[in-house]
């Protein structure tokens, strides 16, 4: 519908009513679409479509962010702690996250001397962006998916791993020996366990034959066996359940996270990349971080939990749930499994891991390959 | 016999000397001068002939245990006196003394045959003024480089105060690069660091991730404790002191330690009940100590704050409040008294006896989860099992003790070797575990729970079904105590990081001439660089949670 520029602002009123119905009906349409479809399309339609989405999905993020940083987190650590947590402030010590917010945004913002500026104030604004970018592709269910490109999955691996140079640099603008290391070993991490991570989810892409996110997903839609009446749906994570644990655990070195939380290592090397980061930077530091848990949730449901499927409630809420599951294993992990040392690392990664997901792409493709 | 012609056959090997008079013999013209301390014989020896003397002491008669080393200053001279003892029987004691002249106070160092006397001579020389010739690194150790005089000495302006600022200690953001070629960096681990467990500034140089060079640097929570000592009555003023020693809930014993040595110094009795009560709060002192390592150095290697932490401070939480319905405190207990302890157990009895009787069922079922969360957990285990090895020649040679000699497969409690109060009536073990790395001196130290619950619930049966009048707390002590000018006396007491020793020469005043305090953290952090050299910084952060060091007793 080519209509030029200056008319769709006017033309839009009349169009939402009528686009409106047609242009949410497809559950599978991106968000972007979606939205520009109830604008009325047109290149403005587009752009404050993918606009008005991308805001979306980011506050969704956020949001959730918010809540688990300064909320769920302590409370789920202090269930594992057999503590209370917050209580204090507002219904189970929700308003905590108000307070949090205020009091960090509060601090003061200090430079270390000889910083490398700007890479110092670059780095904590590339590591939450890279993650929200990755949501980019995430179908969410109930049509809230922002781009769908043929290539989305690895474009949330590309996106996601543009984190470990927002990390690097971090640690070597900051001036400080400890943030270089935690720097370097987040560089070391990050190489030792892309490679595993991606590998594995290619077998996910034999499977599928497509990279397409909504391809993987539809994928998984349908039945694998049915058990006494109970349809068993093919979520990659019971076609393959090795490759499922194998990306489980490469995921938690890619975010970083107990056993493999060895860049931040505090009792080791202080905070690591984020020793010299306070105030709104460092805000900005534990976004990211959160994001990118989410992110890995968000990826692993997409490739292995059937993405937003689920019996009786709404996709996006099963999405969510899934992504929360997620986040809760991780807080688990961090009470409960001392962190492995960099070398002990690096080994894992390059000796174990590296073998094992090449083995189970070769025996996945073979399997296919027999099958099909 | 000297130390040129080690004497070739076994027999003489075995005929180790064993008397003082026998010693006296080894020594041979080397002994200037005998003395008498109350805990072993002395012998005065020339300040040249100080190494001498002790490889003869040590390869000859078999006193491999450099305990401590005491300097003093008399009105005509400087005395620095070794503290020798035996791993295999630490009451086979002997003291060499070291008289120097006061205006040339220089004496030979024993760094070469007790690895441990490089830090107690630094304290020396730092507190007092002794030189030691050829000693490695004669620095100042507790106080800061630029300090003036030597505090211990007796021309020292006390009422001169000195504030050293930041900016005449070493920068510590200067000079990078140590060895000169560039390939190292050099890092300040503390005094601010999450695993420092205190204020410890540890100077390390990286090679890459791992630990080329390792330097402790202590003294920041120095205190001037021992001088605060010396200016107290033995009688009251002394006691509160040592919980602010090791003050992680060890209180009692040091206490202790303070209490045996004066007891034995002034000859007091401690009737058999207060005994009891002594050895049963110990313990408990002992397990709130030993949960807060353990609960720490699972914060080490995990990470965050985790479960392990947390359960272990809940149940040394039990045992504070054991503690406090005890003593009226929670940590620094002043409970102890010469002669016995200030009161009797808290009314109704049967109550208190029922609260430990609880906290001690329960232990069993808290010990196998630490075990199911820490010690079979394969990930702690690869992180700590060979890891931090500390040989235990090496241990011995640094005066280590406690868990941390324990870890290494030696043999030592002075609970057992020396008994004191009642432990040599109860039915307990020494443990030990001859894996010599950070995973032995955890296990140690679980298992050694075990070992004072066994000992805390014998005592709460014997005190259950002790008469009701016979239960003296303290014997008749003189509200004045005096002990005779020139006694002198070194004791010792297992304390929940090792060997805890105080010295005390008595100048026939109510307050000691000399007080000196062995603590077993200040031997045990020396053993740090041989541990961590060559490891991971991971691994040395968990050797340092290992050794449980309280920098309240490293600095005093």
């Amino acid at each position: 519908m080519p209509v030029p520029l200056q008319a769709t602002g006017t033309a839009t009123p009349t169009g939402t009513a009528a686009n409106g119905t047609a242009g949410a009906a497809p559950p599978s349409a991106p968000l972007a679409d979606a939205i520009s479809g109830l604008l009325g399309g047109g290149l403005l339609g587009d752009v404050v479509g993918a606009l008005l989405g991308a805001f979306l999905i980011a506050n969704l993020m956020l949001i959730m962010t918010a809540v688990a940083g300064p909320w769920a987190k302590r409370k789920i650590t202090a269930a594992f702690t057999d503590r209370i947590a917050v209580n204090r402030i507002g219904p189970f010590g929700l308003l905590i996250i108000v307070a949090d917010a205020v009091r960090l945004l509060s601090k003061e913002l200090v430079i270390p001397d000889g910083a490398d500026r700007p890479a110092f104030d670059i780095a904590p604004i590339v590591l939450p962006f890279s993650a929200l970018l990755g949501f980019a592709v995430i179908p969410m269910g109930n049509g809230i998916h922002l781009a769908d490109p043929e290539t989305g999955l690895v474009f949330a691996f590309a996106a996601s791993s543009i984190a470990s140079l927002g990390l690097i640099m971090a640690g070597y603008a900051s001036n400080n020996k400890y943030s270089l290391l935690g720097g370097l070993r987040s560089i070391a991490q990050n190489l030792a366990y892309e490679i595993p991570l991606v590998i594995t989810a290619a077998s996910v892409v034999i499977f599928t034959g497509t990279l397409q996110m909504s391809g993987i997903v539809a994928q998984q839609t349908e039945t694998l066996i049915n058990v006494g009446g109970i349809r068993i749906p093919q979520w990659f994570a019971f076609v393959n359940p090795f490759a499922f644990v194998l990306f489980l655990a490469a995921n938690m070195a890619e975010i970083g996270r107990n056993p493999f939380d060895i860049p931040e290592a505090p009792t080791e090397i202080v905070a690591g990349y984020q020793t010299e980061y306070g105030s709104v930077y460092f805000v900005l530091f534990y976004l990211g971080e959160f994001i990118h848990i989410f992110l890995g949730g968000a990826i692993m449901a997409t490739l292995f939990l059937g993405g937003p499927a689920g019996p009786i409630l709404p996709g996006f809420l099963w999405f969510i749930i899934k992504i929360w599951a997620f986040f809760l294993f991780t807080q688990w992990a961090r009470s409960a499994i001392p962190r492995v040392r960099i070398d002990q690392l690096i080994e894992i990664g390059w000796k174990g891991m590296l073998v094992l997901s090449f083995a189970n792409l070769v025996l996945t493709a073979i399997i296919v390959g027999v099958i099909a | 016999m000297s130390l040129e012609e080690p004497s070739p056959d076994a027999g003489a090997i075995e005929a180790v000397p064993q008397t003082a008079d026998e010693l006296a013999d080894l020594l041979g013209d080397r002994v200037l001068d005998r003395e008498e301390h109350v805990n072993a014989p002395g012998f005065v020896v020339r300040p040249d002939e100080v190494q001498d003397v002790l490889f003869t002491l040590r390869d000859e008669a078999g006193y491999d245990h450099l305990s401590c080393v005491t300097a003093q200053e008399y009105e005509d001279r400087y005395e620095s006196i070794y503290h020798l003892k035996k791993y295999d029987d630490p009451t086979d004691e002997v003291s060499v003394v070291v008289p120097t002249p006061s205006d040339a106070p220089v004496s030979q160092t024993a760094e070469p045959v007790y690895r441990t006397a490089d830090w107690h001579e630094r304290e020396a020389y730092d507190l007092v003024g002794i030189d030691y010739d050829d000693h490695p690194d004669l620095r100042r150790i507790l106080l800061p480089e630029t300090w003036q005089g030597h505090p211990l000495s007796r021309d020292y302006d006390q009422s001169r105060p000195q504030v050293v600022a930041l900016r005449e200690h070493a920068n510590p953001l200067q000079e990078d690069q140590r060895a000169g070629d560039g390939d190292t960096m050099f890092l300040n681990i503390g005094p601010h660091h999450p695993a420092t467990h205190g204020v410890l500034h540890v100077k390390a140089t990286l090679d890459g991730e791992q630990i080329a060079d390792l330097e402790s640097d202590i003294g920041y929570l120095h205190r001037c404790e021992e001088q605060m000592c010396q200016q107290g009555t033995y009688r009251h003023q002394i006691m509160p002191y040592p919980d602010r020693w090791d003050y992680i809930s060890a209180g009692i014993l040091n206490e202790w330690a303070y209490a045996r040595a004066a007891e034995d110094l002034a000859d007091l009795e401690v009737p058999e009940y207060a005994q009891v009560i002594r050895t049963m709060s110990a313990e408990l002192c002992r397990i709130a100590s030993h949960m807060l390592a353990v609960g720490t150095f699972a914060l080490d290697v995990y990470g965050d704050f985790t479960a392990i932490f947390m359960y272990a401070v809940r149940d040394r939480e039990k045992v504070q409040n054991i503690l406090e319905d005890l003593t009226g405190q929670r940590l620094m207990f002043n409970y102890l008294r010469l002669g016995g302890v200030v009161w009797d157990l808290p009314e109704p009895r049967e109550e208190f006896f029922e609260k430990i009787r609880d906290f001690l069922d329960d232990l069993p079922e808290s010990l196998e989860e630490y075990h199911d969360l820490i010690t079979s957990n394969e990930i702690l285990q690869s992180r700590t099992v060979g890891t931090g090895v500390l040989p235990p020649e090496v241990a011995k040679s640094y005066g280590a003790t406690g868990p941390v000699a324990r870890g290494s497969g030696i043999d030592y409690d002075l609970r057992r070797d020396d008994p004191y109060g009642y432990y040599d009536e109860l039915d307990w073990d020494v443990i030990t575990d001859d894996g010599c790395d950070n995973f032995s001196r955890l296990f140690v130290r679980l298992r050694e729970v075990e070992e004072s619950a066994k000992i805390i619930e014998q005592c709460v049966d014997i005190l259950e079904d002790w008469p009701e009048d016979e239960r003296t707390i303290q014997s008749n002590v003189p509200r004045t105590l005096k002990p005779e000018a020139d006694k002198e006396i070194y004791r010792a007491v297992e304390a929940a990081k090792g060997e805890l020793g105080i010295y005390i020469r008595s100048d026939g005043t109510d307050k000691p001439g000399r007080f000196k305090i062995r603590s077993p953290c200040f031997s045990n952090l020396q053993t740090l660089p041989e541990m961590s050299e060559g490891e991971y910084v991971p691994d040395m952060i968990a050797s340092l949670g290992s050794l449980d060091i309280v920098l309240g007793e490293v600095d005093r």
